[in-house]
């Protein structure tokens, strides 16, 4: 080979070379800049930069919508499903964490001139008094794409061509780690735009402590100080002056909301400075002010120090739109006008954390199995321990409710009796029937039973086999016990309750866990079939009313269960886990995963009444 | 401008196309154009020190030359007086121009070092004062531009070559941006020439340099670069080390040395050759070496040389050391009395090299380190030959060699203990924690994985290394590598310009610091 010919090939190799890693970076595309559907994965492109993602998304995307929702990370706890509802309209949330308002400015200049728009919302959260026009960071996680800034197009794909390809590789070994519940990865919804919080709101809420414990950064808050900017305040209300003279102009409906703020961080700032902003935010356009409320001081309507949860947005979008079949704290959300302001400002000043007993109740629930002259097993109880147990509360001043009534106190506020108590009967016995029932008439108290779809009228044998079966009531029964309005029927799945010993199968369900190498896609199909046809079989078999309430079977669950189930429509479980329930108005996740005592024939009439005694003196 | 940036390397592509496509005439005008961009960009304003210096050795050279021109031009019998006539002036311009660049290099490098040494003297005389110190930024590779050109002045002295007409030229002489960072210290006789000459493009020189320079690369990026890592984390905070790991920093801190400094040279060479242009060897396989004489004969060798030629001579020759020879000579019997003016003209030599590095007691110790060790060895020669007899060890046996390579390379190993500790009092310290608390299940229960190096680092470090050490001891025993290459077929020439791109791609351009960029919202 000459030295000429070296030269060539080595030329060729060095570009070779190149364009290798330049096709990578645009084939894999991890920041979602180029607008091609090879790799496209639009969770973890928003992960890595929302405001170049959504853009790239929107292009393709931007028919469906027709109103935007426009933030920084806050936002995302608006949801866009409440303002479609009210406001008739299809709405995108655009959330750019870390977004200040330049940023949303720039968003909103080029949706409006690009794309159709009936709305636009915008968030203005208190930081929005210190940060403005924040220099991009090298991570690119904050860069603007270029038909928002006017920046060089050329120059900005140019950077992510060339840019280190193990940021393209780190997303094909994401897009390998990948599950259907979020991961640090791919923490948007690519549909709504907003953070997929399906995992956070799917977890069950209910007592302070253990919520602390949970979160301990509620307990231990970062102590700092935070102070306003002239510079930052000047430009944040001039870029919504902006906005709102465009919207004006393009005759666009234009909505601020300032976004709850936990209370210890405002804290951070001094209150004249947060007065001031406010103020002069007021001259520029009226607000729906939720920062400082009730609200702020209950640390299990936040996710984390910053971010306020979902239901609050429901809540205060609900007070925005007079919806008042919600339970809305009093104090929640003001409309505030130049005029007003300074009025609203001095009561703003003045909020205080509810009273516990205002907006939380603690609820007991039983839960008992089989009712049997024979009540030697850890579940079973006799007829006459059971109706001592029943006696003993409808004496004390207990009255027995629903989980519906539950569901009424956390949803729309209303009142619960005094000593409110739940009772609940596992797996469908006959005995629930023969025993429980007559007995609960007695005494005027209501009860849920948790019934089998599957084994529903089993009075001999298990099933079609020829294995003997303590009796199950059948849906005749049930209809009759559902029509006496004493009883409610709910679930125990379908068919995710069976007796290992008496099934075919290699791989009984006997929870509703998924199974061993069961794929997560497999385990959610099962699990929706399962739903469907428990619902359907009790509402056409008994007349039951709604079906949306269910027991773990064994008190098995997790997190990808309790997703599913919501999804399902399964809004309020209960688990065999031992204790009290704290109920929390307007946080409708204190519905999940109630605990239970277990009842049997051990569990003396004292021994239940210490139990149910309100632990709140 | 560092070597491994982008610049650099546009600067490179840029000038090498100009320089083939200007006239050959004033082809040169584009290394001047190139060299001070380089440095402008890399040093800003001071290139006006690379410009201070080119004045004063100019205007030195030129009257050095005038008062050689007019030895030159005298009748052969007054050639002696005049000789004699002109010594004091010539003698006077070449110790003027010395102090004029070593007053400003000292002043520059060493002012706050002996500023901090002398402030308690100036409490004691004059209580209150504080020794002003410099806050100037110390020029990028002035100490090798300015040795250069003081070596040029010298050489003018010397009669050796006629000086430079031309300021533009010498300037480019100075300036010269492959070696204004790391050297070699070149000699103008060898240099100018060769920057001076009209050339036509040689593919040949394209493809050497192009070959040498990615090999430096490798050096640099893949070693260097990599090891760096372990030595920062250990050596910048040895107290928390124990002696093993302290023994495995320093062994990486050399394997570090080793490869940034050669990685550099051959990066500057190579560059060079893209012109053209045949720069001196500053390595030779120091690995290899049998002595620590060798090894400085091996380890940047430009540097050895000139203080041999500009300094050692000099003084060995000059006349108060003809004057110690002989009364040592006369009142000191046997071997030592002989060779006591050579040790001490060694002593004097490494003390400089020493401080040549840079401005701390640990430099000074490292001099006196290689100092004593030298002296040593040339006074306890006759010793370890008749050990050497007595064993029966014979010269070229494999053995042997083996042995002096171990002892040599142990030897700079330890001399490494004292450049890199923080000072020198911790270098001690060091060396005996390597010795009594070297905690040596520290080398193999995971705690080499907790110092910034993954497992993999370890074993890409490992195999470059081999890869070096196989090339040079290839280079060593057998000859050049390139022509061996060349006989193989085009595709394994085709994988050998392949695997050493993609490996400089994927382990030097793509550093090893590269942490998985964190996701901004994480609480999901």
């Amino acid at each position: 080979m000459t030295s000429k010919q070296w030269l060539a090939l080595f030329l060729a190799t060095l570009l070779l070379l190149g364009a290798c890693v330049l096709g990578f970076n645009y084939w894999v595309d991890p920041f979602g800049v180029f607008n091609h559907t090879s790799l496209e994965w639009s969770s973890y492109e928003m992960t890595r930069n929302p405001r170049t993602a959504k853009m790239t998304y929107l292009e393709d995307h931007h028919q469906e919508y027709d109103s935007y929702l426009l933030g920084c990370s806050s936002t995302s706890s608006f949801p866009v499903e409440s303002l479609n509802k009210y406001l008739d309209a299809r709405f995108y949330n655009m959330i750019m964490y870390g977004a200040d308002m330049l940023d949303v400015e720039s968003q909103a200049v080029y949706l409006l001139e690009h794309y159709e728009v009936k709305n636009l919302v915008v968030n203005v959260y208190l930081d929005n008094a210190r940060d403005y026009n924040t220099l991009p960071d090298p991570a690119r996680s904050y860069a603007m794409p270029p038909e928002t800034t006017g920046e060089n197009p050329a120059a900005f794909f140019a950077d992510y061509l060339f840019m280190d390809p193990r940021l393209s590789f780190d997303k094909l070994k994401a897009m390998r780690a990948d599950t259907i519940l979020t991961q640090p990865f791919d923490v948007f919804n690519p549909e709504t735009g907003a953070y997929d919080k399906t995992v956070r709101d799917a977890e069950s809420v209910g007592n302070l402590d253990h919520y602390l414990e949970n979160y301990p950064v509620f307990a231990n808050y970062p102590p700092a100080h935070n102070t306003t900017i002239e510079a930052a305040v000047t430009g944040t209300l001039d870029s919504l002056t902006h906005i709102r003279d465009l919207c004006a102009q393009k005759g666009v409906n234009f909505l601020v909301l300032c976004a709850p703020v936990y209370a210890d961080y405002m804290a951070y700032y001094d209150w004249d400075q947060v007065k001031e902003f406010y103020t002069r935010l007021a001259q520029v356009t009226p607000y729906w002010d939720f920062s400082y409320s009730s609200v702020s001081f209950e640390p299990r309507y936040f996710y984390d120090e910053t971010h306020f949860r979902n239901c609050v947005g429901e809540m205060a979008l609900a007070r925005v739109f007079g919806d008042d079949s919600r339970y809305i704290p009093e104090d929640f959300g003001v409309y505030v006008t130049a005029d007003t302001v300074q009025e609203h400002l001095e009561t703003m000043m003045q909020a205080s954390p509810l009273p516990a007993e205002r907006y939380t109740a603690e609820v007991p629930v039983l839960m008992y199995h089989h009712i049997d002259q024979n009540g030697d097993d850890s579940t079973n109880i006799t007829p006459e321990l059971f109706e001592a147990q029943i006696a003993a509360l409808a004496q004390a001043g207990y009255t027995a409710v629903f989980p519906d009534d539950l569901a009424a106190y956390v949803n729309t506020g209303k009142a619960l009796p005094e000593k409110p108590v739940v009772i609940t009967f596992d797996d469908g016995y006959l005995s629930n029937y023969t025993y429980a029932w007559p007995i609960l008439e007695k005494y005027g108290m209501v009860a849920t039973f948790f019934m089998v779809g599957s084994t529903t009228g089993n009075t001999d044998h298990y099933k079609d086999t020829s294995h003997p079966i303590t009796p199950h009531f059948s849906f005749a029964q049930g209809a009759e016990m559902v029509a006496s309005g004493t009883i409610s029927l709910q679930s125990h799945t379908y068919d995710m309750h069976q007796w290992a010993p008496y099934e075919s199968t290699d791989q009984p369900r006997e929870n509703i866990l998924p199974l061993a190498g069961e794929s997560e896609e497999a385990y959610r199909a099962v699990l929706a079939e399962d739903c469907q046809k428990i619902r359907q079989a009790i509402e056409e078999g008994t007349g039951e009313e709604r079906v949306h309430v269910l027991a773990y079977p064994s008190g098995r669950y997790n997190t990808l269960a309790q997703v599913s189930l919501l999804e399902n429509g399964f809004d309020i479980t209960f688990t065999t886990e031992v204790g009290t329930n704290t109920l929390i108005k307007g946080q409708p996740q204190s519905l999940l995963g109630l605990h239970r005592y277990n009842m049997n024939e051990a569990v003396s009439v004292d021994q239940m009444m210490s139990w149910v005694s309100p632990a709140r003196g | 401008m560092s070597f491994t940036t982008l610049p650099f390397l546009v600067l490179v592509v840029l000038s090498v196309a100009i320089y083939y496509l200007l006239p050959h005439r004033v082809q040169w005008a584009a290394l001047l154009g190139a060299s001070m961009i380089f440095y402008w960009v890399g040093g800003g304003k001071t290139v006006l020190y690379v410009f201070y210096t080119a004045v004063t050795v100019y205007a030195a050279g030129r009257l050095l030359g005038h008062y050689n021109d007019l030895r030159r031009a005298a009748p052969k019998e007054e050639k002696k007086a005049l000789s004699a006539k002109y010594k004091p002036y010539r003698q006077a311009v070449v110790l003027v121009t010395c102090l004029a660049n070593f007053v400003l290099l000292y002043l520059l490098k060493y002012w706050n070092f002996t500023a901090d040494l002398l402030q308690p003297l100036a409490d004691v005389l004059s209580p209150g004062t504080t020794l002003p110190l410099s806050e100037l930024i110390l020029p990028l590779g002035i100490s090798f531009f300015m040795f250069q050109s003081i070596g040029y002045v010298i050489d003018v002295y010397r009669d050796k070559y006629p000086p430079e007409k031309n300021f533009a030229k010498l300037l480019l002489f100075v300036s010269f941006f492959p070696q204004m960072v790391q050297g070699p210290i070149s000699r103008f006789d060898q240099l100018a020439p060769q920057l001076l000459a009209p050339r036509k493009l040689d593919f040949t020189n394209l493809k050497y340099g192009i070959q040498l320079v990615m090999w430096g690369y490798f050096k640099k990026m893949v070693i260097a670069d990599r090891a760096a890592v372990l030595v920062n984390t250990v050596l910048n905070d040895p107290w928390s080390h124990s002696g093993s790991i302290i023994a495995v920093g320093v062994l990486f801190y050399c394997i570090q040395l080793y490869g940034d400094f050669s990685g550099g040279i051959d990066i500057t060479r190579g560059v060079a050759q893209l012109f053209g242009i045949d720069l001196a060897e500053n390595f030779r396989r120091p690995l290899f070496s049998t002595s620590l004489t060798d090894f400085w004969r091996r380890w940047h060798i430009t540097l050895g040389a000139w203080m041999r030629d500009y300094l050692f001579y000099p003084l060995s020759l000059s006349k108060p050391f003809g004057k110690l020879g002989k009364f040592t000579r006369k009142h000191i019997k046997g071997k030592l009395g002989k060779i006591i003016p050579t040790s001490l003209a060694t002593f004097i030599i490494y003390f400089v090299i020493g401080i040549w590095h840079g401005a701390n007691w640990r430099y000074v110790a490292f001099g006196f380190w290689n100092g004593t060790i030298i002296t040593l060895s040339l006074l306890l020669a006759p010793q370890f030959l008749r050990w050497k007899q007595a064993l029966h060890i014979k010269d070229q046996s494999k053995g042997w060699h083996l042995f002096q390579l171990v002892r040599t390379n142990l030897l700079v190993f330890l001399g490494r203990y004292i450049t890199r500790a923080p000072r020198f009092l911790t270098a001690v310290w060091m060396m005996k924690e390597t010795l009594l608390h070297p905690n040596l299940p520290d080398l193999y229960n995971g705690t080499l994985l907790t110092l910034g190096l993954g497992k993999g680092d370890f074993l890409l470090l490992f195999c470059g290394v081999a890869v070096m050490l196989t090339a040079e001891w290839f280079q060593e025993t057998r000859g050049h590598i390139r022509p061996a290459l060349e006989q193989r077929s085009p595709f394994v020439q085709w994988l050998a310009i392949l695997v050493p791109l993609a490996v400089l791609f994927c382990f030097g351009v793509l550093r090893a610091d590269y942490i998985s960029s964190d996701f901004i919202y994480k609480q999901f």
